[in-house]
């Protein structure tokens, strides 16, 4: 193998033909006749805000700004059905109790929900988990979700202590098949706009159960998202949006409540493993 | 309960550390140094944060030599991506801290910053991997780029706006005076900037260089991210500051028509319970 560093030439310019202006397709300003900073009118893929105001609900305008178009009845009950699902993660959840820490911690009540949301997003549990899950989902579909499962199962690194996965989003929490993502997707499952990865998730998760196995949060949510159109690289925002009310919720609980309010153990139980 | 519990029941209301921690009355303790005693004033800042990440006290030059890639990474130029995003929070007064850490947030990219990390990892240690089975570093080019694709791009070799880098021979100057030894992680990395360089004209970067030195150090890739996790702070952090000391908005500000509009013609929105537009 050679040692020497090979000759470099100059340091040049790519002259990348950066555009010169932002292009969007999600939103028209309309600039004021007075100040071309300000602008009078907006519309939200072709819509006028206001009477998006007058007219539809949050979830959908959600839905507009990400899909591009309003989401038929059968969608939008179902978005929200989810989107009310997955609205607090729970005190226990380590993103919310990023946003209590915080709280309880005076940090400036604007930052909470940037502080859980970047907890949120990460690979177990959170966003990242949920983008892996819609990739799978996508990659798998067309095949048998008992097969997948089995070979999956067959091939899953099960660690000593601690959960285990057999697919992004699936697998066990705390050693047992996590009880409430399950009852969600059945809920879920009622709705007329429950699709094609919905049931799929159903099946696969139903054969983990004999390995105490099945739905995690994130995987629901990464089945109801395909099945309304979203792309993988949406799901972590649309958990992390999702999430967002329980988090601040809970981040601001404990914003005006003494520092004492949360456990703050004790030397007896913080054990330093090192010799000093 | 399942026997799972088992892990969880033992951690219940207790912390373990293996890093250290406060001991009231007696002080701080990084993996067994007294924080005040051992480390504050005696050995550097980046001694300190490596041995909180690795576990290991690092030698002054590696702690130096730390340090001068984070010096590499302080361009103030607020065009760059993350710069431009503690500019941005500068501008609308985030908190020091909100503005700063956005930045810092926004270089965990997949095209620069310490985000590439992974990528730039996994192509040197699989390759010298490959390299010690006999395969030489254009079949490992080839493998990792695979028949399809016509440009050959490989984790840590070219970037974005410039052909070369900079900051590359700053940091081998650096390496040279701190007297670190070209290990085998380093020298294959060379060997596939000679034929980057012959088939694409394209240098070694300074995160591939950056790595490959951590690499030859022993550490691992967490270790590696964990270290390299804040790099472009003092960057951002000018951006911030120079943002913050204008006028409010007046950063790169936008007129209307500085936007352009490719979306769908205006059109009447449906009540709710109708089919969607």
């Amino acid at each position: 193998m050679s040692t020497d560093k090979p000759d470099r030439g100059q340091i040049q310019s790519r002259n990348e033909p950066f555009t010169a202006r932002t292009a969007t397709r999600i939103c028209e300003e309309t600039p004021s006749t007075e100040n071309p900073y300000l602008s009078q009118a907006c519309r939200y893929h072709g819509y006028e805000l206001g009477e998006l105001m007058r007219k539809r609900s949050f979830v959908d305008v959600l839905f507009l700004l990400l899909r591009g178009e309003l989401p038929t009845p059968d969608q939008g009950r179902l978005f929200e059905t989810l989107l009310i699902g997955l609205s607090n993660p729970g005190p226990r959840h380590a993103a919310t109790r990023a946003a209590m820490n915080a709280g309880v911690g005076k940090t400036d009540p604007a930052h909470i929900l940037p502080i859980a949301l970047s907890v949120l997003g990460g690979n177990h549990l959170g966003g990242g988990e949920v983008t892996a899950a819609m990739a799978f989902l996508r990659r798998q579909r067309n095949k048998d979700p008992q097969v997948v499962a089995t070979e999956r199962l067959a091939a899953c690194e099960r660690p000593a202590e601690g959960d285990w996965r057999a697919a992004p989003g699936f697998g066990s929490r705390f050693g047992g098949i996590d009880p409430q993502p399950l009852s969600m997707a059945e809920q879920l499952q009622t709705l007329p706009g429950a699709g094609e990865a919905l049931h799929w998730g159903s099946r696969f998760a139903e054969a983990l159960k004999a390995e105490q196995g099945g739905w995690l949060l994130p995987a629901v949510a990464a089945v109801v998202f395909l099945d309304l159109g979203f792309h993988p690289r949406a799901g972590a925002g649309l958990f992390q949006i999702a999430a967002a009310p329980g988090l601040l919720a809970h981040g601001l609980e404990l914003a005006n409540q003494p520092r004492t309010a949360m456990p703050f153990p004790d030397d007896d139980h913080y054990f330093i493993e090192v010799a000093l | 309960m399942t026997s799972g519990s088992t892990l969880w029941d033992k951690r219940r209301g207790i912390i373990r550390s293996r890093k250290g921690g406060w001991v009231i009355g007696r002080g701080g303790y990084i993996s067994g140094y007294s924080l005040l005693d051992d480390l504050v004033g005696k050995v550097t800042y980046f001694q300190s944060l490596i041995l909180n990440i690795t576990g290991e006290l690092p030698s002054d030059s590696v702690g130096r030599w730390g340090e001068a890639l984070y010096q590499c990474m302080s361009f103030p130029d607020s065009r760059i991506w993350c710069n431009q995003v503690g500019a941005l929070g500068g501008t609308l007064r985030a908190s020091s801290a909100a503005g700063i850490t956005a930045g810092i947030l926004a270089s965990d990219s997949r095209m620069y910053g310490p985000g590439t990390i992974s990528l730039v990892h996994g192509f040197l240690s699989k390759g010298l991997a490959e390299y010690a089975d006999g395969k030489d570093a254009s079949q490992t080019i080839r493998n990792w780029v695979g028949n399809k694709r016509k440009q050959v791009s490989i984790p840590g070799y070219g970037r974005p706006l410039a052909t070369g880098d900079e900051r590359v021979v700053a940091m081998e100057r650096v390496s040279k005076e701190l007297a670190l030894v070209v290990g085998p992680c380093l020298r294959f990395a060379y060997t596939v900037e000679q034929h980057m360089q012959e088939i694409q004209g394209e240098s070694m970067n300074l995160a591939a260089y950056g790595t490959a030195i951590m690499l030859d150090f022993g550490w691992t890739l967490p270790q590696i991210q964990q270290v390299y996790a804040i790099v472009v702070t003092s960057g951002v952090a000018a951006c911030y500051s120079e943002a913050y000391d204008n006028p409010p908005e007046s950063f790169l500000p936008l007129r209307c028509e500085d936007i352009e509009y490719r979306g769908h013609a205006p059109r009447p929105v449906p009540a709710a319970g109708e089919e969607g537009g």
